[in-house]
């Protein structure tokens, strides 16, 4: 008997007319390995919900190690069988002590004093946070927080773990060591189902099943689905290593990074492979090499600290120094924490310097005498997913709420507000009477931007513009951003993606509130590269360093 | 920093981290003690009863290795309203007032009784910091839930439900910073977007009106995330069973000791005044 079976499920929303699940089938054996994909709202978060009674599924239709989710007693079944990790780190904890939050779900199931602690100690051991199990989570970084929340589902001896988007809010790092307990998970027998928009993080899977509006219309392989015509058609894209593979001329292997498929490829195209992944991957000089622009942001020996002067001080940005010219697209990375988004605030005088200064277009933000409202206005900055600030009920109102702030009326009003909601995809005549909460997420995104968008602004500050968005949104948000700044306009964008870092003019890399490393992408990621940043490599770049180090191996050889 | 800031790691009183016999006392034993000098500080009309529950709660802070100016300093925000209801006593006399007049401008006078009154609020005043203040300093958020739940633990027997209020306290706990981010995410959000907050005097309508980009999404926003949390919550078996608690709050025979002592105390405290004719 299978252990999860789901029988023509369907399932709307109360209140709904559409179905949010239509009629899906699927049967899981113990010890798999399941990637759920596709586009936002097609229903991932919605089936995995239906399966331990978070959302009542229909009497009958689903099965989890033999019980019925629909019932109450069976939810508990259900509950007890599969754990699940969520998609925001902070937004599962429970306990102000690491340790308790772990024996959060232990002490819900009743489980004796000795056993609990046992199980506690075991699931930290897990995820490697035995270290850390005397202090508060508040403290923990994203990548720990998400791994706190794996050892109290591990604590839990589910038969079944399944992953939310569990990735898609953590850096680099904290994600390759999710990826990594997901594996060891399998390899003790325990499934693993991981909903993602991450095609090569899917790829690791050994099925992968594909909803399109509430229905499956995939379900096999990642060779199958990586080998077939239907992946534009849903959103989704090839894992980078397999669309490298093809391109290099090599058999693709699924769940393969770039370090191996590198390997790999050296061994197979020899000495060519160095032309060859040039070819792929030209390196793009600076766009201006003259910035006749002169300088947007210079920043000058700036430190800042939370709660500076009291006994929780906190350093967020310490003696930073750069200049960022004008009509440069820039792109700022390093782990959680390292300061991105304060560095960010400095530039929008949203955070003024505790010492040093920071010249943002032309005025300083520590001058007692500078009109912060209008600068921050003229280089507005939108913060970590800006929906979560859009107020107004309609889609223009929200637009307007930015240059109404400026003075504008009437028909320069509309106007902005027009030509802001045209850049952004959501074109005006049809989306200015929208209701804001019946968008969708990614459009939710554009509209955030096209509220900033709106300003006419000289320069534009993006705090992880693409999070948690699906592949296809997050590169027209991409295409969005980078058509504005080829306008000549000053874009400064942190990312956790390297990809996306890697198409910028500027790549600014901070590590402890420091600024440890500036240049050209190829400055960065290539020459003046650095391990000890704690963030990954463009593919690119780990790709040829990969088949570089293959080849001299082989030479001393 | 400057500039816009709220308190993202606010938290509800200040644990101090050391070692004491009164850091080690239960949350019980500390919530008992807490109440035997809150209540007959505020009820008791024996300004005796008030100057022992102060020694009492002095002493306890120095049990507590926890420095008095420290628990004081919360004492500060106050310090205004002691002011006004200071000056009240001042003005209106007290009927029937016989003792000696100390200073007299004009109308006004003090007299000694209400000086004394004076004294004695402030003292009131004081204690009342120094207990508060002190509670928080040696009981971390956990145990300030937990010792709720073990509080209620008899009544629980009858259907109240314990856990449920203890995990009320705690998840309020987490909340604070929670909304405290939100609300400066949204802020700065809106800031960006040229929105001023109080920004000079333009009416109250209008001040109001600029809170409204903040309220909605804070709400909103707090909102979703109470939900994830609960789900999160429900997704770990919450509420289907009788509940094992992972911290066990067991106190030996010190504790059982400062638990009785606590419950004579109060009980003295407020029946001494009477019996024994203290004023």
């Amino acid at each position: 008997m299978p252990l999860i079976s789901i029988q023509s499920l369907s399932f709307t929303y109360p209140g709904s007319s559409t179905q949010a699940l239509s009629d899906i089938n699927l049967s899981l054996e113990p010890g798999e390995y399941l990637a759920i994909v596709g586009a936002n709202g097609s229903g991932k978060s919605t089936l995995i919900r239906c399966l331990n009674g978070l959302l009542v599924p229909p009497p009958g239709t689903v099965s989890v190690d033999g019980f019925d989710p629909a019932e109450a007693a069976g939810r508990i079944g259900a509950r007890k069988a599969l754990s699940l990790v969520f998609q925001s780190p902070p937004d599962q904890i429970v306990a102000s002590i690491v340790e308790e939050d772990v024996a959060f779900g232990l002490e819900n199931l009743g489980v004796p004093y000795d056993e609990m602690h046992e199980r506690v100690d075991q699931a930290l051991g897990a995820v490697d946070l035995l270290a850390e199990r005397h202090r508060s989570p508040r403290f923990l970084s994203s990548g720990q927080q998400q791994r706190l929340a794996v050892a109290g589902a591990l604590a839990m001896r589910p038969r079944i773990v399944a992953f939310d988007e569990a990735t898609s809010m953590i850096d680099p790092n904290g994600r390759a060591a999710i990826l990594r307990l997901m594996d060891a998970l399998v390899a003790r027998g325990i499934t693993v189902i991981h909903v993602t928009h991450d095609m090569d993080e899917a790829a690791r899977a050994r099925r992968i099943v594909v909803l399109s509006g509430g229905h499956p219309v995939f379900s096999g392989t990642p060779d199958r689905l990586f080998a077939s015509d239907m992946l534009a058609r849903y959103r989704l894209e090839r894992p980078q290593s397999y669309d490298a593979a093809l391109r290099i001329g090599i058999e693709p292997m699924m769940g393969e990074d770039a370090a191996a498929l590198g390997q790999r490829a050296a061994a197979a195209r020899g000495q060519d492979i160095r032309a060859v992944i040039r070819g792929l991957y030209p390196v793009t000089g600076p766009a201006q090499a003259a910035d006749p622009g002169g300088i947007a942001f210079s920043v000058r020996d700036a430190s800042m600290s939370y709660s500076s002067g009291t006994p929780g001080d906190r350093p967020a940005v310490q003696r930073a120094t750069i200049d960022i010219p004008a009509g440069s697209l820039v792109a700022l990375v390093g782990k959680t924490g390292a300061g991105k988004s304060s560095f960010l605030q400095l530039l929008d005088a949203l955070a003024i310097p505790d010492s040093g200064t920071v010249v943002s277009l032309g005025r300083a933000t520590g001058d007692r005498l500078a009109d912060l409202r209008a600068l921050r206005m003229r280089a507005p900055l939108a913060v970590q997913r800006p929906e979560s600030a859009i107020f107004e009920a309609y889609v223009g109102d929200e637009a307007a709420f930015g240059p109404r702030n400026q003075g504008l009326r009437g028909s320069r009003l509309v106007a902005r507000v027009r030509a802001a909601l045209d850049a952004a995809g959501l074109p005006f005549d049809a989306y200015r009477d929208a209701l804001t909460r019946t968008l969708s997420g990614g459009m939710k995104r554009r509209l955030a931007l096209a509220s900033i968008l709106s300003l006419d602004p000289e320069a534009l500050l993006l705090d992880e513009p693409t999070s948690a968005l699906d592949p296809a949104t997050r590169r027209e948000v991409l295409a969005l951003i980078q058509t504005y700044a080829m306008q000549g306009r000053t874009v400064v964008m942190s990312t956790h993606s390297m990809d996306e870092a890697a198409l910028a003019d500027m790549v600014v890399v901070m590590r402890e509130g420091a600024i440890v490393a500036s240049g050209t992408p190829d400055a960065v990621f290539g020459t003046g590269w650095d391990e000890s940043w704690g963030i990954g490599r463009p593919f690119a770049w780990a790709l040829a360093a990969a088949a570089e180090d293959a080849l001299s191996m082989e030479v001393v050889r | 920093m400057k500039g816009i800031e709220f308190f993202r790691n606010v938290s509800i009183g200040r644990y101090v981290d050391v070692d004491s016999p009164v850091h080690r006392l239960t949350p019980v034993a500390k919530y008992l003690w807490l109440l035997a000098i809150i209540i007959p500080v505020s009820i008791s009309g024996s300004t005796t009863v008030v100057l022992a529950s102060s020694i009492v709660a002095l002493a306890c802070t120095m049990l507590a290795r926890v420095r008095v100016g420290f628990l004081l300093r919360g004492f500060v925000p106050v310090l205004p309203l002691f002011g006004i209801a200071a000056v009240f006593q001042a003005i209106f006399s007290w009927p029937g007032d016989t003792s000696a007049v100390l200073v007299a401008i004009g109308p006004v006078s003090l007299s000694l009784r209400e000086l004394l009154a004076i004294a004695s609020m402030g003292l009131r005043f004081v204690a009342m910091m120094l207990a508060i203040g002190l509670f928080t300093s040696v009981t971390t958020e956990g145990d300030t839930a937990r010792g709720v739940e073990d509080l209620f633990a008899p009544l629980a027997r009858l259907g109240f439900p314990a856990r449920g209020f203890a995990l009320t306290i705690a998840v309020a706990f987490r909340f604070i910073p929670i909304v405290a981010g939100e609300f400066e995410s949204v802020v700065k959000a809106q800031a960006a977007r040229g929105a001023d907050f109080g920004a000079g005097a333009r009416g109250p309508i209008r001040k109001a009106r600029a809170y409204v980009p903040l309220l909605v999404p804070v709400t909103i926003r707090a909102l979703e995330r109470a939900e994830a949390l609960g789900e999160a919550m429900e997704a770990r078996c919450y509420g289907v069973g009788p509940a094992t608690r992972f911290v066990r709050s067991v106190g030996g025979y010190v504790d059982t000791m400062a638990r009785i002592g606590a419950v004579t105390y109060l009980v003295m405290a407020l029946a001494s005044p009477s019996l024994l004719g203290w004023r």
